[in-house]
């Protein structure tokens, strides 16, 4: 019950939501056997002023690992909130965006000893984020490129995601001045 | 803004500390057992027909895994690519169990006769089936922590009479009651 209420006040004050396919790269130790990978996400955004937003931002990543075994591989799907912050103050242009979140579920499934082995984790998600929003004819996009990490176990998986993406407007940035 | 940057910059600097990736980490906890500090000891025990059966193994992680005497492994089903889990307790008996699984886990794992013929122990120099309709044998996985399992279990099985090929000849059905059955601490080996 209390999920529902949150859930239709978000949806209240959610004035935009971004919608993607992006191309993602793990980085870091031992991930030069992942080839590119594909994630998608969809993301609320509050406009809290003419230059700032609150985001909430759903995602679906899958990373394709070259490791011997079969279907190998990991796929995360974070949930975060962020800050976006255009740099002129326009809420268009370049723009900083920092967010945090939890990976609601993630699976790797690796060859151990020429068996796949699946192994599940959540795990504390973090992002950093740059991009330039801007428009299109009539069609507002965002250029965009994310380091984003998620921490569980004692270890971390890193990846980087360049992607293109539109947005629907639900109101006007200008009627929350 | 200041603060954005510095936010940002943090996140990538602080994810950079940690040297391996979540799964990296997770086969090294499991392969580790609790990280030099693993358990004593692992037991298991049952009762075939009321008389009980207890194996209890010093340093449980010490042993070899491919040659153990209470341990569980995974394994290759053989001419296939099909994966599965072996449980095996070697004492005044033995107790093996197959887990049908590529990744072993907290749940319940059962083996009836419809599956076929299948020998799961030893008692008295006696080799016991899953054989007769009402035969079955199931383990319970309670808990699976840093590459250690623990549980219960308990089933019906068939003696054999006469091992022979291509068939064996088999006494009473279900005449075997396995019961009590618990296991702890049992290494997991890869």
């Amino acid at each position: 019950m209390s999920k529902g209420i949150l859930t239709a006040v978000l949806l209240l004050i959610i004035t935009k939501a971004h919608a993607q396919l992006g191309i993602i790269k793990m980085v870091g130790h031992n991930t030069s056997n992942y080839s590119y990978g594909v994630g998608a996400y969809v993301k609320g955004i509050f406009t809290v002023s003419q230059a700032s937003d609150l985001t909430l931002e759903l995602g679906a990543n899958a990373f394709f690992l070259n490791d011997g075994g079969s279907g190998d591989g990991t796929a995360v799907v974070p949930l975060k909130v962020g800050y976006r912050y255009s740099l002129n103050g326009t809420g268009m242009g370049l723009y900083v965006e920092p967010q945090i979140g939890y990976n609601i579920y993630g699976v790797s499934s690796v060859n151990v000893d020429g068996y796949t082995q699946n192994l599940t984790f959540h795990g504390l998600v973090a992002a950093a984020g740059t991009g330039y929003l801007f428009l299109l004819g009539n069609t507002p996009l965002d250029l965009h490129l994310h380091y984003e990490t998620i921490v569980d176990h004692g270890g971390s998986d890193n990846y980087v995601s360049l992607g293109l993406s539109f947005y629907l407007h639900f109101g006007k940035r200008d009627d929350v001045q | 803004m200041k603060q954005l940057l510095v936010a940002s910059l943090s996140i990538v600097l602080l994810s950079s500390c940690l040297k391996q990736s979540i799964a990296d980490a997770m086969l090294a906890n499991e392969r580790s057992g609790t990280q030099g500090s693993g358990p004593d000891v692992a037991t298991m025990s049952y009762a075939v027909n009321g008389t009980s059966v207890t194996v209890s193994v010093q340093d449980p992680d010490g042993q070899s895994p491919t040659a153990y005497q209470l341990g569980c492994t995974k394994m290759l089903y053989p001419g296939t690519t099909t994966t599965f889990y072996s449980l095996d307790c070697l004492g005044s008996g033995e107790m093996s169990f197959a887990f049908y699984t590529d990744s072993l886990a907290v749940g319940n794992y059962s083996y009836i006769a419809n599956y076929g013929d299948m020998y799961f122990a030893t008692y008295n120099g006696t080799a016991e089936y899953v054989h007769a309709p009402a035969d079955s044998l199931s383990f319970n996985i309670t808990s699976y922590t840093k590459g250690h399992i623990s549980g219960n279990f308990s089933g019906k099985l068939t003696p054999v009479a006469t091992a022979g090929y291509p068939t064996n000849t088999y006494g009473a059905p279900g005449s075997v009651l396995i019961t009590k059955g618990t296991f702890k601490d049992v290494p997991v080996f890869y």
